[in-house]
């Protein structure tokens, strides 16, 4: 073998062993997750298991509403992608291919909110919710709609700034030829810029899927007495109690919550890379 | 920079704001003292979603029936809450904020009391009490853990003490009795740990506050004392700090390794004993299911946890959970009668058959005593009396902090001395009781 | 992504480099009005649901504001400065603000060189390889924190986990019911770990999807002027990944700054005798979990300053430099 080949084939072992190594906890996780209940405590952990059983996750799927809570977190979490998306386009748009007073700034304000922790927001959150819900009972608290319209505003700061490279990468001279040609602003926006940023957009939209899907923060503060709303994150955060040390039940709650987002992202990823790879070229 | 004068232009208007004090940050009214007391209706309650819920569900759906049936047109809703500190927080901070989202009666921790009073959101119920008939029979240290400057706003449901789980096999093995006293605890811990290397003298941690008090008040000392209205800090008294040794001393070679006891908390020592790795440790009598689950199963025996006196039993903290009335309750008479019914001696009997949890109607815990001897060295406990930690919203602060695991963790890796640590402790004491 | 033919008469009058040059696709000179329509829906959305509150915040942070004056009726007071003079006179902020800074800096310099060399090396390897290792950062990228956190410490809890297992099993028998989290720094490098572990996927997808995006052209010509590995990546490379390297720096600054989860869940609650606390579970041990809004408001308030100073900074030396956000 020549040194190229040997290189090459040093390259090729390292990935794969850097792939082993960072994919191991998900693997132990699932793991963890099928092996009978003594097996997991047990002091002698073997990465293996003869006796793979479905008692932690029938137990995980044993919650009250179960069904119900992972319908609404993908119900939360799709809504905020969708409208997330939606947004964080034209705002990207109007920050990249304008050029105006106060653009820097704006920019530098999506950096800010972005710089405080969300923890401390939730009290004034709160209150807007609770006095909106006076008003407009649909979006108070305890709803869906809550948690979605919070979610989505989270979501944009991060997103508008991603976006900014998408767009900025598409040429100016597509636009201007189809001004030419006679086409209406919104027909340049909808048809031509939107289809040549979506793997951009497939690339934010991973970010605000995940943000949306683990938020146990908001839910926990937001759904107090509508317990059918609770998201599931916070249901299955009764799993977590290392006090009890029941490892099984962690594990399988933390695979089933593990499991959408992952699904999430392999239907993004082919879109994902060359999305990302769209960022960068001029 | 414009961002500066940006920033500048929002102090000015927050300071018009403050001045006009038009937008102030949202609060809710206090609900009147005399809530809402609709007969029928919906009746919210909020239980403790705990380990082996179950069991509580099962008799508390009866308690359900039995009020339903004897109430018309009342349907009782029963939520299991989260306990996790944070996640329980966020609910009745929750409730707290939005009356709208409060429900009717709520179980909650008695050391919560104070903050959740002072939050406005708890109901006074001791006129309702009064009429209750089983009210003499409560236990009064235990009582008065629901009384706050003489109003009462909780129904004390039932408690949990602790006491010192020993292993019989080991202990006869090395020829000794159930220690009697401090010393002969800390001997145990040498003869047992010489004889086996592997096996942890005694299971404690850096982490577990309510296992370390007793050692204090044993010795005379305390968190903190009232001193006219105030709470005055004597974390860092004479008396204390014997109390703060004693417990400290206990971590390292024979006793519980620093390296792994320094992070414990209760909930970890429970395992420590389960799983045959310690002689002793001072468990609630909860944790019995869970020692008997494991191989010391029928190799341990209970007795109280001893003082430094021979004979004498160190003060346990009287921990355990009340029923109380929400301030901003819809239905308030119907969630006294269920918090009565659910507190009443048949419910808190099934209630220890299912829970483990102890009564706190003296004949209940009585009969619950001669029904199972596993139960004397608790009750004897709760007789020899109980103390509590300072009933003041100090103490919701405090504990937040960590303030004590703070000061035994800094104790027993060596990172200061009992007078450095406890010195510290009681200037954040000071100051938590001082930001009320 | 190619342009059409026609667009020859309409090239735009700024300099094709954009990236490099004077801005992001330059519009014609004298559109000076902002866009209103497009940024509309970001500022229904985002005026009241984040600028409103954190403008509250500052507003709570002058206050003495707790659960007692949110619910309980007792009259809010101003304290000015009260709750920022307690912050800074506190002797742990500081010694907690340096671990932070310290911490979010180890983690961004070790997720970025993770990141960087990972994607190098993506370009170096075949198919199927590629396939797998980003399937993998895939998953460890979907990992929420929460689950990620939780099974990193079984792996290394004291007496379950494989890694002291496997450690024995191999002949180090120091490491029998090691516990990790007792030492400060074990403790801070086996979180800093998971921290990367999560965040590197991030910075290797991007920084690989840009070094694909690099003409092969230029890369060639380079090569054909006899530049070794490193110069091609010093002179052209790395100044083609500047763009997508300053949002990946500024993002992982703020992400790592702000870190919680991992550090509240691995060492629960912040170490031994606080030894791992960062600020973030520091604001809420010391305010939020004693609902004391005002105080944690204040944190808040001190820990966007923190940022925001050298964020402002960087941008204008950004702009000195010609190159515009």
């Amino acid at each position: 073998m020549n040194t190229r080949g040997r290189r090459r084939l040093a390259a090729n072992s390292l990935a794969i062993l850097v792939a082993v190594v960072t994919a191991f906890p998900i693997f132990w996780m699932v793991l963890s997750a099928f092996k009978p209940k003594g097996e997991v405590q047990s002091l002698d952990p073997r990465p293996w298991t003869a006796h793979p059983t479905l008692e932690s996750f029938r137990q995980v799927l044993s919650v009250d509403g179960f069904g119900r809570y992972f319908v609404n977190s993908l119900i939360i979490a799709l809504s905020v992608v969708v409208l997330s998306a939606l947004v964080v386009f034209l705002a990207a748009v109007a920050v990249t291919r304008f050029r105006f007073r106060f653009r820097t700034t704006i920019m530098v304000m999506f950096l800010i909110a972005q710089m405080i922790p969300v923890e401390a927001l939730t009290i004034p959150l709160f209150f807007m919710f609770r006095d909106a819900g006076r008003l407009a009972p649909g979006v108070g608290l305890n709803t869906l709609a809550s948690l979605i319209l919070v979610q989505l505003a989270f979501s944009l700061p991060f997103g508008i700034w991603m976006m900014r490279g998408f767009v900025a990468a598409v040429p100016v001279s597509i636009e201007e030829a189809a001004q030419i040609d006679g086409a209406s602003r919104s027909r340049i926006l909808w048809r031509i810029l939107l289809p040549l940023v979506a793997p951009g957009l497939a690339a934010t939209s991973v970010f605000s899927f995940i943000a949306a899907w683990n938020d146990f923060v908001f839910a926990k503060t937001f759904i107090i007495s509508a317990t059918e709303n609770q998201t599931l994150p916070s249901a299955l955060l009764v799993f977590f109690k290392p006090d009890e040390n029941d490892w099984g039940g962690i594990m399988a709650a933390s695979t089933l919550m593990t499991v959408p987002v992952l699904i999430f992202f392999i239907a993004v990823q082919r879109k994902l890379v060359s999305g990302l790879a769209g960022a960068v070229k001029d | 920079m414009r961002i500066v004068r940006r920033a500048a232009a929002a102090t000015v208007l927050a300071a018009t704001c403050l001045a006009a004090a038009a937008c102030s940050p949202g609060t809710a009214l206090p609900a009147g003292d005399k809530a809402a007391d609709d007969k029928t209706g919906t009746l919210q309650v909020w239980l403790y979603n705990e380990a082996g819920n179950a069991a509580k569900e099962a008799v508390v759906s009866k308690a359900v029936a039995e009020f339903q049936a004897s109430h018309q047109g009342v349907t009782v809703s029963v939520s299991y809450i989260d306990t996790d500190a944070s996640a329980r927080a966020a609910k009745m901070k929750g409730a707290f904020n939005d009356p709208n989202s409060a429900p009717d009666l709520v179980e909650f921790g008695n050391t919560d009391l104070p903050g959740y009073v002072a939050a406005g959101g708890l109901a006074e119920i001791g006129a309702d009490l009064d009429k209750w008939k089983d009210k003499g029979d409560l236990d009064p240290a235990i009582a008065k853990t629901a009384v706050l400057d003489g109003k009462t706003y909780g129904l004390p449901w039932w408690v949990a003490v602790r006491a010192l789980y020993f292993r019989t096999d080991l202990f006869t093995e090395a020829g000794l009795a159930a220690p009697t006293s401090y010393a002969e605890l800390v001997a145990a811990t040498q003869k047992i740990h010489a004889a086996h290397p592997d096996t942890f003298g005694i299971a404690v941690g850096g982490k577990y506050t309510f296992g370390a008090l007793p050692f204090v008040w044993d010795a005379g000392g305390d968190i903190a004392a009232k001193e006219g209205t105030t709470y005055k800090p004597t974390i860092n008294s004479s008396a204390s700090q014997a109390g703060i040794k004693r417990y400290t001393d206990l971590f390292g070679e024979s006793g519980c390794p620093v390296q792994q006891c320094a992070d414990l908390t209760g909930g970890k020592t429970v395992d420590l004993f389960a799983a045959g790795k310690s002689a002793m440790a001072i468990l609630p009598n909860s944790s019995r299911s869970k020692v008997d689950a494991g191989p010391v199963n029928g190799k341990y025996g209970v007795v109280p946890l001893p003082g430094e006196k021979p004979g004498s039993i160190a003060p346990a903290f009287a921990g355990g959970n009340n029923l109380g009335v929400m301030k901003a309750a819809k239905h308030r008479t119907l969630a006294v009668e269920f918090a009565e019914l659910l507190a009443s001696p048949a419910y808190q009997e099934q209630m220890y058959d299912a829970m483990g949890n102890l009564p706190t109607l003296k004949p209940v815990n009585a009969k619950v005593a001669a029904k199972d001897a596993f139960l004397k060295p608790f009750t004897d406990t709760i007789a020899a009396g109980t103390k509590f930690v300072p009933l003041d919203q100090g103490w919701a602060q405090i504990d937040a902090q960590a303030v004590i695991p703070t000061m035994l963790q800094q104790i027993v890796t060596g990172k200061a001395d009992v007078a450095k640590a406890s010195g510290d402790a009681a200037t954040q004491i000071t100051s938590a009781f001082a930001a009320r | 992504m190619s342009a059409p033919t026609t667009t020859a008469p309409a090239a735009p009058p700024s300099p094709s480099g954009r990236r490099r040059g004077t801005g992001p696709a330059a519009p014609p000179r004298g559109r000076r009005r902002p866009p209103l329509l497009l940024l509309l829906p970001a500022a229904i959305i985002m005026i009241p649901l984040v600028a409103y509150p954190i403008y509250q915040l500052g507003l709570l942070s002058v206050l003495d504001f707790g659960q007692a004056q949110a619910s309980g009726g007792v009259p809010t007071s101003f304290v000015g400065l009260g709750n920022y003079q307690k912050i800074l006179g506190d002797g742990q902020f500081w010694s907690v603000l340096t671990q932070t800074i310290g911490f979010a800096a180890f983690c961004v310099v070790a997720t970025l060189a993770v990141g960087a060399t990972l994607a190098v090396l993506l370009t170096r390897v075949g198919r199927i390889s590629r396939l797998v290792l980003t399937t993998a950062a895939m998953a460890a990228w979907a990992a929420p924190a929460m689950t990620g956190s939780t099974v990193w410490s079984f792996l290394f809890d004291t007496n379950l986990g494989l890694v002291n297992k496997t450690l024995v099993s191999i002949g180090l028998n120091g490491f029998h019911e090691f516990n990790w989290f007792y030492d400060k720094w074990t403790s801070f490098l086996i979180v800093g770990a998971v921290v990367v572990w999560h965040s590197f996927p991030f910075v290797m997808v991007t920084l690989y999807a840009g070094i694909k995006a690099i003409p092969t052209e230029i890369l060639e010509a380079a090569a054909l002027d006899g530049a070794g590995t490193w110069a091609t990546f010093r002179r052209i490379t790395a100044p083609m990944l500047r763009p997508i390297l300053t949002i990946v720096v500024i993002q992982s600054v703020i992400w790592d700054f702000k870190v919680f989860t991992q550090i509240y869940v691995m060492t629960e609650g912040g170490g031994i005798a606080g030894q791992n606390l960062v600020l973030n579970v520091y604001a809420y041990q010391k305010a939020f979990a004693s609902s004391q809004y005002g105080l944690g408001a204040a944190i808040g308030v001190i820990m966007l300053l923190i940022l925001v100073i050298p964020t402002v900074l960087y941008i204008r030396s950004l702009r000195r430099t010609g190159n515009e956000l």
